[in-house]
């Protein structure tokens, strides 16, 4: 080989990896799957730096996954006018985001923020490891990764096959899940029908998963072996549970000083997870005390008729056909509390 | 502005554009400067001042310290110039790190002493880019070449981008006569500075952050008792880890330098195929081993003053050299044990001479006589080296002893913490990692792709980008960014 034939391998490659991502490409095409966007920090900061935005125009959603398969975002902006800015963030609790907005002195804007028991009064330092990984990206986020992120939308906008949390050469290496050591905890895979992601940070549901019981019944597995999990944690204490009240009352008055304006809501969740919630953390404890404390609106699900028949196919998020209902009775509900949800108010 | 990431990508293909379009020798001089600014920049813009403060500084005072006859006043300008430098790395670098110290210190006398914390950000690449305006301060003392006639020279000595956040660190003879005739990649240079790109990236990606990164982080941050085996498996996945994010980063920046028709000084040898300790360090980090041996270790007497004059000098290199690495009392620890290591050697070393042996030949020839037995000795050098690295990595001693307890299995037993997988992803790249380093030690990466026929190059070359696509991480920043 001559000193300059670098040239030949170099084609070669270009041919190759060009016919390689085309196959794979066509191939995850055939199978129905569609694009979905990394909902890593950067999309997250991307839409953080939003919540600027007019409050008129404006409402900030923040809380666990079930916001973000409830709140249908076209629905919502078709209906209201209001732009809504998802920066809920899946399996985890969403007191850091409140208490990053709360101590942003330019947010005035309005805030939801979804309850799910079991994450929003949860000390466990994992669920609180990506709210506090995204704020952090958000405020140290630099030029350079502000331009990649707008490149990689770019890519990821027309290429199904980049999905790193499910096609990723190490999401296919987790998707063997070999068995490890007794003990060694291993965190569940979610099927990728389960988990699609648009660039406004809503998940949906595929349709091959609403129509596989198979898949289905996967993810309500994974919930019984958190709720197992779950069991075996000693109770939390009394002083604990006050500090977190205590938290959210301080961070809430700090958004409502700069006039801005902050409601709850409990999203639908349905048959064996519903019950093991009620019991697990009765509302009259919870939910009725975190608006007596905060002096906040709530929206709780089984208190309106309009949203309280859902049955989620895996007992917690709702389908996007339900999802569009759901909004468009939230928005219903919303007006009836007095909260201005049109863009002309 | 990293490499691995698309605004790098964009930026590159723009400054090839630009480079190859029929501009002066002058304009094409500007741009690159432009660029290595906005590469810079790209990461926090406000200390780009910093970058200038120090070009503008040193370019003059290095001129004055050339030309300058009075020694006294030479001396003066030295003085003025390392303090300028230095100050400005202790400050950005070591400035929370020594009032921390001297609150330790101050409390322990007794004295109730206790200062805000300051919030100091360390610009990035503030040590590669000191030590390289350093040299050639030092350089112009002592009057070892000729003073860099054009700012533009100097400037982008300093600041070219493919070094200037985390090396490798250039010396002025190196690069600055490169700037001085025009000068355009060959085909073959641009065809291998893309090989070597695509090479490091995989290596930083691909195997550093998406098969080694994770475990490293799960076991280093661990705070329960871990099995021996966790434990080993942590500590040889941060060893591939460290290895494969840094030397990807200077396979890079050679790469890209080459893809524009400059040449930069290799910076890694297969250091994991050292036989010894004073072989690692003319494998690792080549350019900051030969910058502490020429700058520190020899003007601290070298071996030049007899034997205990040497043990002093290379501790006191190998302890500086540690902290250069971070402001912390680990990093220093980490030092002062290859000090050690080297000690040893030396003392081997020197007592085989007594007896007539030359332990170089006996080095020399284990590779082509004795493989095995060399490779031996080079799995030995590795597992020492691997001890030194709990220090490197762990952000406390506590942390680090902890880690030593499980290695050695001094600690309780502990629960189990990998899965089957992580272990796997270790147990299969780090002895596939050492075959390689043993297989290529004497040999170059490009040497070999030129060897290879077309379609076999094409295969592998294909499988690294491949690889690089399907791995889906970008972004990361390098682990010496924080040096």
């Amino acid at each position: 080989m001559t000193q300059n034939s670098l040239l030949k391998p170099a084609l070669f490659v270009v041919c190759l990896v060009t016919v390689v991502v085309l196959c794979f490409e066509i191939y995850y095409r055939s199978q129905g799957m569609t694009i979905a966007y990394d909902d890593g920090p950067p999309l997250w900061s991307h839409h953080r730096a939003m919540v600027y935005e007019p409050s008129e125009k404006t409402i900030v959603f923040i809380g666990s996954s079930r916001i973000k398969y409830d709140l249908d975002i076209a629905t919502w902006e078709q209906l209201t006018g209001i732009h809504a800015v998802q920066l809920a963030i899946e399996g985890s609790c969403p007191r850091p985001v409140l208490e990053d907005l709360a101590n942003d002195p330019n947010f005035k804007g309005r805030l939801v923020i979804d309850v799910t028991e079991g994450l929003f009064f949860n000390n466990n330092p994992p669920n609180q490891l990506n709210p506090n990984k995204d704020v952090k990206y958000f405020h140290e986020q630099t030029p350079a990764q502000e331009a990649s992120f707008a490149l990689n939308k770019v890519l990821e906008s027309g290429l199904v096959l980049l999905d790193k949390d499910h096609l990723s050469l190490n999401a296919k290496l987790d998707e063997l899940e070999i068995p490890s050591r007794p003990g060694v905890f291993m965190m569940p895979i979610f099927p990728l029908d389960f988990e699609r992601c648009t660039f406004e940070r809503q998940m949906y549901m595929s349709p091959k998963f609403l129509r596989e019981p198979a898949l289905q019944n996967q993810v309500k597995g994974i919930w019984a072996f958190f709720a197992a999990g779950a069991k075996k944690a000693p109770p939390m204490p009394d002083k604990d549970l006050d500090a977190i009240f205590a938290s959210v009352k301080k961070n809430v008055a700090k958004i409502q000083a700069r006039g801005g304006q902050v409601l709850f809501v409990r999203t639908p969740s349905s048959g064996p997870y519903l019950q093991g919630e009620l019991m697990g953390f009765p509302r009259a404890k919870y939910w009725e005390r975190l608006l007596a404390t905060t002096g906040c609106p709530g929206i709780h699900f089984k208190d309106y008729p309009a949203i309280d028949h859902f049955e989620c196919p895996e007992f917690s998020h709702l389908k996007k056909a339900d999802a569009v209902v759901f909004t468009q009775n939230f928005i219903q509900i919303l007006k009836e509390k007095g909260w201005p949800v049109s863009a002309s108010n | 502005m990293v490499f691995n990431s698309y605004t790098f990508i964009a930026f590159f293909i723009i400054i090839l554009l630009l480079h190859h379009l029929p501009f002066s020798w002058r304009v094409k001089k500007i741009n690159l400067l432009l660029a290595s600014y906005v590469f810079y920049a790209a990461w926090n813009p406000p200390f780009i001042l910093l970058l200038w403060l120090s070009t503008v500084i040193d370019f003059f005072v290095g001129r004055a310290l050339f030309t300058e006859e009075n020694p006294h006043k030479k001396k003066l300008l030295l003085v003025l110039s390392l303090i300028g430098n230095l100050g400005m790395l202790c400050f950005f670098k070591y400035g929370t790190f020594l009032l921390e110290n001297f609150v330790a210190l101050t409390n322990v006398i007794g004295f109730d002493f206790h200062p805000a914390k300051p919030s100091i950000i360390l610009p990035a690449g503030i040590s590669f880019y000191t030590f390289t305006t350093l040299c050639y301060t030092i350089d112009m003392y002592k009057k070892r070449s000729e003073p860099v006639k054009s700012m533009l020279d100097f400037s982008l000595f300093v600041t070219f981008f493919p070094h200037l956040v985390a090396g490798p660190i250039v010396r002025p003879p190196q690069l600055v006569p490169q700037f001085e005739a025009p000068r355009k990649a060959t085909q073959q240079q641009f065809f291998d500075g893309l090989l070597l790109l695509c090479l490091g990236l995989f290596m930083k990606v691909v195997l550093a952050d998406g098969m080694l990164s994770g475990t490293a982080d799960t076991v280093f941050n661990a705070t329960q008792v871990l099995p021996t085996l966790d434990a080993w498996i942590g500590l040889f996945a941060f060893s591939g880890q460290i290895f494969l994010d840094f030397a990807g980063y200077s396979t890079c920046a050679i790469g890209v330098a080459l893809c524009l028709g400059f040449v930069l000084p290799q910076n890694f040898n297969y250091p994991y195929a050292a036989i010894g300790f004073s072989d690692f360090w003319k494998r690792w980090h080549i350019t900051l081993s030969a910058w502490l041996r020429d700058y520190l270790y020899i003007p601290l007497g070298g071996n030049r003053h007899g034997k205990w004059r040497t043990y002093f000098s290379l501790m006191v290199t190998m302890l500086l050299g540690g902290l250069w690495h971070g402001a912390n009392w680990t990093f220093v620890a980490w030092g002062g044990l290859h000090g050690l290591y080297l000690w040893i050697e030396k003392f081997i070393r020197d007592h085989r001479k007594l007896k007539g042996e030359s332990h170089q030949q006996l080095l020399a020839e284990y590779p082509a006589h004795k493989p095995w037995l060399g490779f031996l000795y080079a799995f030995l050098t590795f597992m020492l080296i691997n001890i030194t690295w709990v220090f490197f990595r762990a952000d406390t001693f506590g942390k680090a002893w902890h880690l030593l307890g499980a290695l050695f299995g001094i600690a309780a037993e502990g629960q189990p913490l990998l899965t089957t997988l992580a272990i796997l992803k270790v147990s299969v790249i780090l002895p596939i990692m050492l075959l390689f380093h043993w297989l290529m030690r004497d040999t170059k990466v490009l040497e070999v792709a030129h060897r290879l026929s077309w379609w076999s190059l094409g295969l592998a070359w294909s499988a690294l980008v491949l690889c690089l696509i399907w791995a889906q991480e970008s972004g990361s920043s390098f682990i010496y960014f924080q040096f």
